[in-house]
């Protein structure tokens, strides 16, 4: 009985020793091959991004003949921090994000945002037991001290950033929520989720996502409702790392450009899916000074350094 | 020629009551010393200072007109010891126990086939037979023999080691009679048996006289300091009395 | 005149249980209805996991990637342990007569990996090496290897040199006379902590998922970020399905080991299992095409007016002592419970009942836990605390079954005989024995627990964790190496006191987890 239990373990150990010799002699095989590492912060469902953002690696790969992955992450903050350990080659960030991972990557750059990205705004719901009325002059927001009050992501541009800008302009400082803290759901829709569910009272978020979901059908309106809209502001975009044309050709990062910008006048029904999915009519381009005043309120606040 | 062992004005002391006061004496080949003393005159000292496990305070220890700090490694070997708690490793085998006696003649590499149980214990067999306990008892733990057998494997290891200078504290205290003369007989012969060469010279401690007959010298030792050290023929009987009182 | 009071161990240990008054009272102030249903959502969502195909297939390669990690970074800290543990110990510089002023340096400066909690070193780790498994796996093997060094060294000077000096005055050199002195003692000790560490280890690289480093617990958090309870349920079973049935295999294993004798066949099953297992997890990694590329991006350090401005703004104090009172909250909770929850409820078959919840309670990650409070209870301390107590009364409550189930029976029998019930007979027959090696663990675990402040402080909105989220969101380096120092600090000082009362204990057969 022993001597076939050393038999077998032997045996094991050979395999796992052919194991680890096909370990190494694999690892050039999978360097030679450089591909484009596409992401986006985490600021929805991750099944819908996963869906989206499948399909768009799949046109990125035809269109520019490069094998393009798409690489998940959980939260903001990893986001730009693979951005700047060069994990990601092209990701799609907020505003405020996008203004931390330029500032950590020189050189890097604004490619390109959605029509809407121009002029965005965010939203601020409540749940009707928690008898908010609808906000029609910023100083109403006050309105919201002892509310259980959510935001979205910590480093969320229409999720926190703005929304607490904003706040503060009505001089509603964090500690005036119940529990002497707002709560931080992480996403979008985990924001419509626990405003709903009552968990909490109110709750800022990302109108666009609010206009989707509320034409799909996923938020029940005798539950839900808008009370305030913020003013524009510029938000996500497209930020690309400074070294793509040498390594994946010279003019790269253009030719990456103009798939964005070009993508509503091509004749491609993949291509106009992605546009739906990011709610947009078209990319324009997109241009790290327009991103000025953000940084401002985010070394405001202190989430930019 | 030089003495094998030498002690020249050795002294210890230290905060415990083991304490010794200026030793001096010296053993040469082929003598059969007691060491005798009421429990805590210092017995398991001196052996603990005369094989290096304990510095003196004072003084100087010579192993065959080397100083005992000078002393090669390998050449350490020269002195066994038989621990009075025997310092067996209980959870080997008595193979691989037997072994643990050879380490100074061997490489690293030894040492690891030795716990691993890879190295041949047909040698290991001619010593037990030697030490006069069964063959079959090679592959159990030491831990599961009695006290004498115990006492035995010890004896194996240390002429496995093949030492020169045998130190033994108090090898017999906790044997029956009948095994006391075995054990003693094995420990002082001086002539080559089966190949195996047994120390010809030795130092071992008692707290009880009855034996030193068989002994050809005695150091009586009495609070830390040599009371007596004289031929066994010289030893009277007041000697003792007053060692013990 | 100071009066002194002496408790008897057993009463001692059901003392740290008033914590759940403090705690009970902010969360009957602080509960709402607002959550409920969502609650009612999530529990009843455990009898009914989510069978979707690509939910499971994604729970178990989420599991293969906790696994994986948590197996490389296992034994590459049982390695490094091991080592570390000799090098620290008395034993070797008296063996090797070297200098003793090194091996206090290097026990010191063990002090620093094991302050900080894996968590914190994957969050570390991450912004220097960018997202790669490796992360992951150091992030588990630095803390561990130390923590492991640190046990293997206590017992490594428990084992006493009587035995290393013997064999040295027979001539035998320092090395040989370790190795054939300590290796046959230390080889039980080695495998059953060991085994210990593997639980910690899968725990730890769970916890790691769900800050983004891969993993089943990634998964989990994915789908409890978008309240998607059926996923999250799918991911739990299959996680306490896998962590249930490697502990019942490592059971049965040490047992067989108990009882043979042979080191050499026991080394060899465990070394090829070990290097197969490790080989496995490789190729897996490798082959779902994670990342094992190693490459160093340094981060540009603040400058010293930057540190100024970050001392002057932080409350230190103030988070210090938040922590503080976090810690002490969970511990009382953690330690005090169990043995009330095993008094309460006597018999075979509530204990069952008892060890499966308590399997659950250590298994779900201590984010997700708090996640889940925060349904229905306002954020503040007591959530916290009451996250990371629960959490670790799961690991209590096992170290308690464990010990006790090792207690004989006799006194217990003879309590029953004389006509004593079953509380009682547990109370004094099985508890009696072994309650100060369960306090002194206690004691060892209130240590981690400080630790773990840092997790639920991230989510909990408290205490030294939550600064160091919000400085690491904000890149703010300065405040981070702050808030990191504060942390070493922090469970230097706890290791310091708790050392202290566990010697106050005066017990040296504590059994062998608790060191």
């Amino acid at each position: 009985m022993k001597k076939l239990f050393i038999r077998i373990f032997k045996s094991s150990g050979l395999i796992s020793l052919l194991l680890l010799v096909r370990l190494f002699t694999n690892q050039t095989h999978v360097l030679s091959q450089e591909s484009l590492k596409i992401s986006a912060i985490p600021d929805q469902n991750p099944e819908r991004l996963n869906r989206m953002y499948k399909i768009l690696a799949n046109e990125l790969s035809k269109e520019l003949q490069v094998p393009v992955k798409y690489i998940p992450v959980i939260n903001y903050s990893s986001a730009v921090t693979s951005f700047r350990t060069k994990n990601l080659d092209l990701v799609w960030f907020g505003g405020l994000t996008g203004v931390q991972a330029r500032l950590q990557t020189p050189g890097s750059k604004a490619l390109a945002q959605r029509d809407i990205d121009a002029e965005f705004y965010s939203v601020f719901i409540a749940n009707h037991k928690s008898n908010l009325p609808v906000i029609n002059d910023i100083d109403e927001l006050s309105l919201l001290r002892g509310k259980r009050f959510t935001f979205g992501s910590e480093s969320s541009t229409s999720g926190r950033l703005m929304p607490q800008y904003y706040l503060k302009q009505a001089k509603v400082s964090l500690s005036d929520f119940q529990g002497g803290r707002p709560g931080f759901s992480g996403s979008h829709d985990a924001t419509i989720a626990l405003v709903q569910s009552g968990s909490y009272e109110a709750g800022a978020l990302n109108e666009q996502v609010w206009e989707e979901r509320l034409a799909s059908g996923e938020i029940n309106s005798s539950k839900l409702k808008v009370i305030w809209r913020t003013p524009p502001y510029f938000d996500y975009h497209w930020v690309v790392q400074p070294d793509l044309d040498n390594r994946f050709g010279e003019g790269f990062t253009d030719k990456l450009q103009n798939f964005f910008l070009n993508m509503n006048k091509r004749n491609s029904s993949n291509q106009r899916k992605i546009l739906k999915l990011f709610g947009a009519k078209k990319f324009i381009p997109a241009y790290n000074y327009q991103y000025k005043e953000i940084e401002t309120i985010g070394r405001e606040i202190g989430k930019i350094r | 020629m030089n003495p094998i062992l030498e002690f020249k004005d050795v002294s210890l002391i230290s905060t415990k009551t083991s304490r010794l006061q200026k030793i001096n004496f010296s053993v040469w080949s082929h003598e059969k010393v007691a060491l005798i003393g009421k429990s805590g005159a210092g017995k398991t000292t001196l052996i603990k200072i005369a094989n290096g496990t304990i510095k003196p305070t004072k003084g100087t220890i010579r192993l065959k007109g080397v100083e005992i700090n000078q002393v090669k490694r390998k050449a350490r070997s020269c002195i066994g010891t038989i621990w009075q708690d025997l310092r067996l490793i209980e959870e080997l085998t008595v193979a691989q126990n037997i072994n643990a006696g050879a380490l100074s003649k061997h490489s690293f590499l030894w040492a690891i086939r030795n716990i691993f149980g890879l190295v041949n214990v047909d040698l290991c067999k001619r010593y037990l037979e030697l030490v006069e306990l069964p063959p079959e008892i090679i592959n159990l733990r030491v831990d599961m023999l009695s006290g004498g057998q115990q006492q035995r494997v010890a004896i194996a290891r240390l002429i496995r080691q093949s030492p020169e200078l045998l130190l033994a504290d108090e090898p017999i205290s906790n044997l029956d009679p009948e095994l006391v003369k075995k054990i003693l007989s094995l420990l002082l012969q001086s002539k080559k048996i089966k190949n195996f060469k047994i120390p010809s010279t030795s130092i071992i401690s008692l707290h009880r006289p009855e034996f030193i007959k068989d002994f050809s010298r005695v150091i009586g030792l009495k609070n830390g300091t040599v009371l007596f050290d004289l031929p066994t023929s010289e030893v009277h009987n007041y000697l003792l009395k007053s060692l013990y009182e | 005149m100071l009066k002194k009071i002496n408790l008897a161990p057993q009463i001692i240990c059901f003392l740290p249980i008033v914590a759940i008054i403090p705690i009970g009272k902010d969360i009957f102030l602080d509960f709402h209805s607002g959550g409920i249903n969502t609650l009612y959502k999530f529990f009843s969502s455990a009898l009914f996991p989510s069978f979707d195909y690509l939910v499971i297939e994604n729970s178990i390669n989420g599991i293969k990637v906790t696994l994986s990690i948590a197996f490389i970074g296992w034994i590459i800290s049982i390695i490094n342990g091991l080592f570390l543990g000799l090098i620290c110990s008395d034993i070797f510089y008296k063996t090797f007569n070297t200098p003793k002023i090194i091996h206090k340096i290097i026990k010191c400066l063990l002090a620093i990996p094991r302050g900080i909690h894996e968590l914190i070193w994957g969050l570390l780790l991450l912004q220097v090496f960018g997202l790669t498994t490796w992360v992951a796996i150091l992030a588990i093997s630095i803390p561990y290897s130390a923590l492991m060094a640190r046990v293997f060294a206590d017992q490594i000077d428990a084992l006493g040199t009587r035995k290393i000096y013997a064999l040295k005055s027979s001539g035998a050199g320092s090395l040989e006379a370790l190795i054939t002195a300590l290796m046959p003692k230390l080889f039980p000790i080695i495998i059953s902590h060991s085994a210990y560490r593997l639980e910690c280890a899968i725990r730890g690289a769970t916890l790691l998922g769900v800050f983004g480093l891969g993993g089943i617990g990634t998964e989990l958090q994915l789908s409890i970020q978008s309240l998607q309870f059926k996923e999250v349920w799918t991911s739990l079973w299959i996680l306490g399905i896998v962590v249930f049935t490697l502990e019942e295999i490592i059971k049965l294993a040490q047992n067989s080991f108990q009882s043979s004798i042979n080191i050499r066949s026991t080394s060899i099953i465990l070394c090829s299992t070990l290097f197969f297992l490790l080989c496995f997890s490789f190729t897996y990694l490798k082959s779902i095409d994670i990342g094992l590329a190693f490459n160093f991006i340094p981060v540009t350090l603040s400058h010293k007016s930057h540190f100024i401005a970050a001392l002057k703004d932080l409350e230190i104090i103030r988070l210090s002592l938040e922590s503080i009172n976090m810690m002490l909250l969970a511990s009382g909770l953690a330690i005090g419970a169990p043995p009330l929850i095993c008094l309460l409820l006597p018999g075979e078959f509530s204990r069952k009942v008892i060890s499966i919840i308590w399997l659950v309670l250590r298994l779900v990650p201590i984010p997700l836990l708090a996640i889940l409070f925060l349904l229905f209870i306002n954020p503040s301390i007591s959530v916290a605390a009451l996250a990371l107590g629960i959490h670790n009364m799961g690991i209590m409550g096992k170290i308690l079954l464990d010990t006790v189930n090792n207690t004989d029976d006799r006194i217990s029998l003879a309590i029953k005989a004389s006509g004593g019930n079953e509380r009682v007979a547990w109370l004094y027959g099985k508890l009696s024995p072994k309650s100060i090696a369960y306090l002194s663990y206690s004691l060892y675990r209130a240590d981690i627990i400080l630790r773990e402040t840092a997790v639920v402080g991230v989510v909990g909105g408290v205490g030294l964790g939550w600064q160091l989220q919000e400085s690491l969101t904000s890149f703010a380096w300065a405040e981070v190496i702050i808030v990191v120092s504060t942390f070493v600090l922090l469970t230097m000082i706890g290791e310091l006191i708790s050392e202290k009362l566990k010697s106050n204990l005066k017990n040296d057969s504590l059994s062998l987890k608790a060191v």
